[in-house]
């Protein structure tokens, strides 16, 4: 069932109240769980559901997830999130998350936008132009 | 000297006399006898008469009828033969003119009958030529479908194959090193 206006308008509130300086704070989440459990609104679990995928989209803007097929070092890690903050302009943290299907090379995920220089995408790419 | 007209009275009535004597001489001769001589005359008269009258008169009416007929007869076969040439003249005209527009019919039925044929040997033509260029355009689509799914297939199992053996031929320090350069890639741009 979607969330009536008003959950979604305290979900956003929620998700405002937990962020510091643009980025997702723990301690904010946590002080608005506990508030939340102190002081339960009307449909807590709707409210929650979307708090949580609203949390899920800011996390997501500030992180970057890689994927690699190898071994990869902090320092690549770090040049990317270094790369990919000054491209968009936020700070946005590298997680590296190993994927053995890429065979070599990495992908990168940042939102909604993909950076792949795998061989499994490049033969995925050379298949589909094919 | 001309002669007296007493002279010639005289001198004629001569002759008469001398000419009534002959013939009072001739009929005593024959014994004809004056009244019945009248008699005969007068019967013979009257048969003539009655003959004229009742016999002859009929018959030229009756021949006169006939020859009317007759003539009338002939006017008629004249007419006829008249008319008759002049129909036969009409036929001969009409065979003529129905021989023309025989002759002109068959011509034009052999005309249509070719403009037909030739207009059907074009629309054939051109339905065979319609035929076989979609069949060749059909034979053409396959053949790039052919080829397209041919190549589809030759390029999927290069990158499957070429997927194994550089999933089994890589080592740690390849991947690794092409990990370096995925990001330098990444970072340059």
């Amino acid at each position: 069932m979607p969330a009536s206006r008003p959950t979604q308008i305290l979900a956003r509130h929620l998700c405002q109240l937990s962020l510091v300086e643009g980025r997702v704070s723990a301690d904010r989440v946590a002080a608005v769980l506990a508030y939340l459990r102190q002081h339960p609104p009307r449909q807590p679990v709707t409210v929650l559901k979307h708090y949580r995928r609203l949390i899920a989209r800011q996390l997501a803007r500030h992180e970057a997830r890689v994927e690699h097929a190898g071994a990869i070092d902090a320092a690549i890690l770090d040049a990317i999130s270094t790369t990919l903050s000054r491209q968009y302009r936020r700070p946005i943290t590298a997680a590296a998350q190993p994927n053995p299907a890429l065979i070599a090379g990495l992908r990168i995920r940042v939102g909604d936008d993909l950076y792949d220089t795998s061989i499994a995408g490049r033969l995925a790419a050379l298949t589909t132009l094919a | 000297m001309s002669a007296h007209p007493l002279f010639f009275a005289a001198a004629s009535g001569g002759i008469l006399s001398s000419l009534w004597d002959s013939v009072l001489s001739l009929m005593t001769q024959f014994d004809i006898e004056v009244p019945l001589l009248l008699a005969q005359m007068l019967c013979f008269s009257i048969v003539a008469v009655l003959l004229w009258r009742y016999a002859f008169k009929p018959v030229l009416a009756n021949m006169e009828e006939r020859q009317r007929q007759i003539d009338s007869g002939l006017k008629y076969a004249e007419a006829t033969k008249a008319e008759l040439a002049h129909t036969q003249q009409e036929s001969a005209a009409v065979l003529k003119q129905a021989q023309l527009e025989g002759s002109r019919l068959i011509d034009e039925a052999r005309r249509t009958a070719k403009e037909f044929l030739d207009q059907q040997q074009k629309d054939a033509a051109a339905r065979a030529g319609d035929m076989i260029a979609k069949a060749q355009q059909a034979i053409d689509s396959e053949h790039k479908k052919m080829l397209e799914q041919a190549r589809h297939e030759v390029v999927r199992l290069v990158v499957q194959t070429t997927e194994q053996v550089l999933a089994k031929e890589l080592s740690a320090e390849d991947r690794a090193r092409y990990n370096a350069a995925a990001s330098r890639e990444i970072n340059a741009g």
